[in-house]
């Protein structure tokens, strides 16, 4: 372990494994309310913080020893919490430290700690908490995100950890991508506003596509959604006509029985002059007739379907877990080859300076007592003494810097400090 | 030395083919930088290996033909992103190839073979050799067209899904081939007339071939014609592309029987 004198890289937080959704939504803090959770922790003596909030976990990044910094955290998150279990908030937490903390850091960077094996979005979720935060960051966090981001890139493009889809929005996302390639500017019509649709779409939004009209029965909701993903809202008996011109119709009604039929939109879609039409049905019962995907150039996916896409997407990604491990572990050994150097250099600097000290005294001591020297032959046994400390001191400055940057620096560090009497700095 | 580097050129064709297979024979795909180096390092000694040949006769047009299919797989890997053109492109090639080593290649030091080597008579093989070989990656956008047409069709998710282009994207690459692939060969045509008529009583060249060439070049207009003038796309235009370029390669077959022994004729 490399400790700055008690000071170190200590992650305090919550996520998908320890705390339940209701619990996580709790903790969630907005990019407005990090710096001033931060400049709380901070007046608690931690010398550099990062938060990291997404919908699957609240972490705290410090530099800083364990109390009061520790508390201030737990008393933070359970102001939030108002009905906390007996043991308070700390139940649902999880501290980790110093080199795990940053292997903790490069997994989640990397969607191995992701609830999604794998997914993408993590990243620029790190990336976010890291400029929100940089102001209070410091340079070991500012230095470890940074790096975090680096090892998220290669594990996605070293491995296949980000390869293909898994969850059923986004394997309909993937499944439109196969038929029509590229989906930015392709138009989707959606049906249904219920919080499946309405992830789909954003989905197939952040994909680029446009969303050019949401149809429910009751208009308010659909309005709401069409609103925020730039539509129109219409009534589910005015979208039929709409089958003729959409790229992408994604189906999530509440209905109990199919409202896209044949008779419907069959002789709409007919007179499409064989454009693809990809139908994603993501009701359950389902929303779209299967005689629909008879039609020439219909391409109509269920619930079923997307999930199977889904789960082969994760599968896939689970065999690439040990490739993706093991770049986070020789990153996190750079890492911590950096970070230990940081102990090491002042330490030897100081080793120096209190060795020329001991030298110049004891110099000054023997020239006393060889008063009958020549000045030319006092010179010579100056330059004597400073050639021998100079000598006696190569191997273990050597030696010291080698382990450090091996991250091995802490174990010599501490033997230089017993054996020479020199104190841990404060 | 041709032949030595021919068969270099052959095993990396060969190997590029199975590592493009892989996949599909339940192994572990091989990384993408390995699936495009070994075609490169193939192309680039076939460069080299072609360099030295005289374009003339069955055996260097076949090479010469292996060499703009495998560059123009490159190019198609390098745009779509994926390593399906080298299915069936792989395959072609190799055997191409092999052909080429079976009918014999040799430097040629006759004076005809050298006066062949004039920049009108080389530019018209290398254009229309690069006509057919873009037919024929017209011919490969369709068949893989209609291999993922049929899967998503079918809710099959499995290795074609996985592994092929986008349906969009493959019926743009057929479109690309056909557009250039005609005025490709159609410079290549009209540069065997000019060449005709500059050096009269050059090249002997058999009726046959001048039927086949004539009856690609038509093939390959009616393809450009449906996709343009008449709009076809998707899985008409893949039909279209698919019988077209089925329909030179079994013209090509029995005006071969048909004239046994011409061995002027491609």
């Amino acid at each position: 372990v490399t400790d700055h004198g008690g000071v170190g890289i200590k992650v305090l937080g919550v996520n998908h494994r320890t705390a339940p959704l209701e619990v996580r939504e709790r903790f969630a803090h907005g990019a407005h309310e990090v710096p001033g959770a931060l400049a709380r922790v901070m007046a608690a003596g931690a010398q550099g913080g990062v938060l990291l909030s997404t919908c699957n976990r609240t972490e705290f990044y410090l530099v800083t020893e364990e109390e009061p910094a520790f508390d201030t955290v737990w008393s933070l998150l359970g102001e939030r919490l108002p009905a906390a279990p007996t043991g308070g908030v700390r139940e649902y937490g999880y501290v980790v430290r110093d080199r795990e903390a940053v292997r903790h850091l490069y997994r989640v960077s990397a969607g191995l700690d992701s609830m999604i094996l794998g997914e993408s979005q993590i990243q620029g979720q790190v990336r976010e908490a890291w400029e929100i935060s940089r102001a209070q960051a410091g340079p070991v966090l500012h230095r470890l995100f940074q790096t975090a981001l680096h090892v998220g890139s290669r594990v996605r493009t070293e491995t296949g950890l980000g390869m293909g889809t898994a969850s059923a929005a986004s394997a309909g996302v993937a499944v439109a991508g196969k038929i029509f390639g590229d989906l930015a500017g392709r138009s989707a019509l959606i049906l249904g506003a219920g919080d499946m649709a309405e992830l789909a779409a954003t989905c197939l939004s952040d994909e680029g596509v446009k969303i050019t009209l949401v149809a429910n029965r009751t208009q308010e909701r659909a309005r709401a959604i069409a609103e925020r993903l730039g539509g129109r809202a219409v009534s589910l008996e005015d979208a039929w006509a709409y089958f003729a011109t959409t790229d992408i119709a994604l189906c999530s009604t509440a209905a109990p029985h199919a409202v896209v039929t044949w008779e419907r939109v069959g002789h709409i879609i007919a007179g499409r002059g064989g454009r693809p039409l990809c139908i994603l049905d993501l009701a359950v019962p389902r929303d779209v007739d299967p005689a629909v995907a008879q039609l020439e150039n219909v391409f109509l996916y269920d619930v079923d379907d997307l999930q199977t896409v889904a789960a082969q997407a994760t599968a896939r990604r689970r065999d690439e877990v040990p490739a993706a491990e093991r770049i986070v572990e020789e990153e996190a050994d750079h890492f911590w080859a950096w970070y230990g150097g940081l102990g090491v250099v002042p330490a030897i600097k100081e080793f120096r300076t209190r060795m020329e000290a001991l030298r110049a005294a004891e110099l000054e001591r023997v020239m006393r007592q060889l008063g009958h020297l020549s000045a030319e032959d006092r010179a010579r046994v100056e330059q004597f003494s400073e050639a021998l400390l100079s000598k006696f001191l190569h191997q273990p400055t050597v030696a010291l810097k080698a382990a450090a940057e091996e991250g091995r620096g802490y174990g010599l560090l501490e033997a230089l400090r017993r054996l020479f009497g020199m104190e841990p700095p404060a | 030395v041709i032949v030595t580097l021919h068969l270099i050129v052959l095993a990396l064709y060969g190997l590029g083919t199975a590592l493009a297979l892989a996949p599909f024979l339940g192994l572990p795909p091989s990384p993408r930088p390995l699936n495009i180096a070994l075609p490169c390092a193939g192309a680039a000694l076939h460069v080299v290996a072609i360099s030295q040949l005289t374009p003339v006769g069955l055996g260097p047009a076949l090479s010469m033909l292996a060499l703009c299919l495998v560059l123009l797989q490159l190019a198609s890997e390098r745009l779509l992103r994926g390593s399906a053109v080298a299915l069936l492109a792989g395959p072609l090639a190799t055997a191409l190839v092999g052909l080429a080593l079976l009918s014999g290649l040799t430097p040629g030091g006759s004076a005809e073979a050298v006066g062949s080597r004039n920049a009108w008579f080389v530019l018209h093989v290398a254009l229309s050799v690069s006509g057919v070989a873009l037919m024929a990656l017209a011919f490969i956008a369709a068949a893989l067209y209609l291999l993922q047409f049929r899967e998503l069709k079918a809710r099959r998710f499995g290795q074609v899904f996985q592994l092929f282009p986008p349906l969009e994207r493959l019926d743009q690459l057929n479109r690309f081939a056909l557009l250039v692939g005609f005025p490709t060969l159609t410079l290549g045509v009209l540069l065997a007339l000019g060449y005709g008529a500059r050096f009269s009583g050059g090249l002997h060249v058999a009726k046959a071939q001048i039927v086949w060439g004539m009856f690609t070049w038509v093939v390959l207009g009616w393809a450009v014609w449906v996709r343009v003038v008449r709009h076809w796309a998707g899985r008409r235009a893949a039909f279209a592309s698919i019988a077209g370029f089925s329909a030179v390669l079994l013209v090509y077959v029995a005006l071969k029987l048909a004239q046994p022994g011409v061995e002027r004729f491609l």
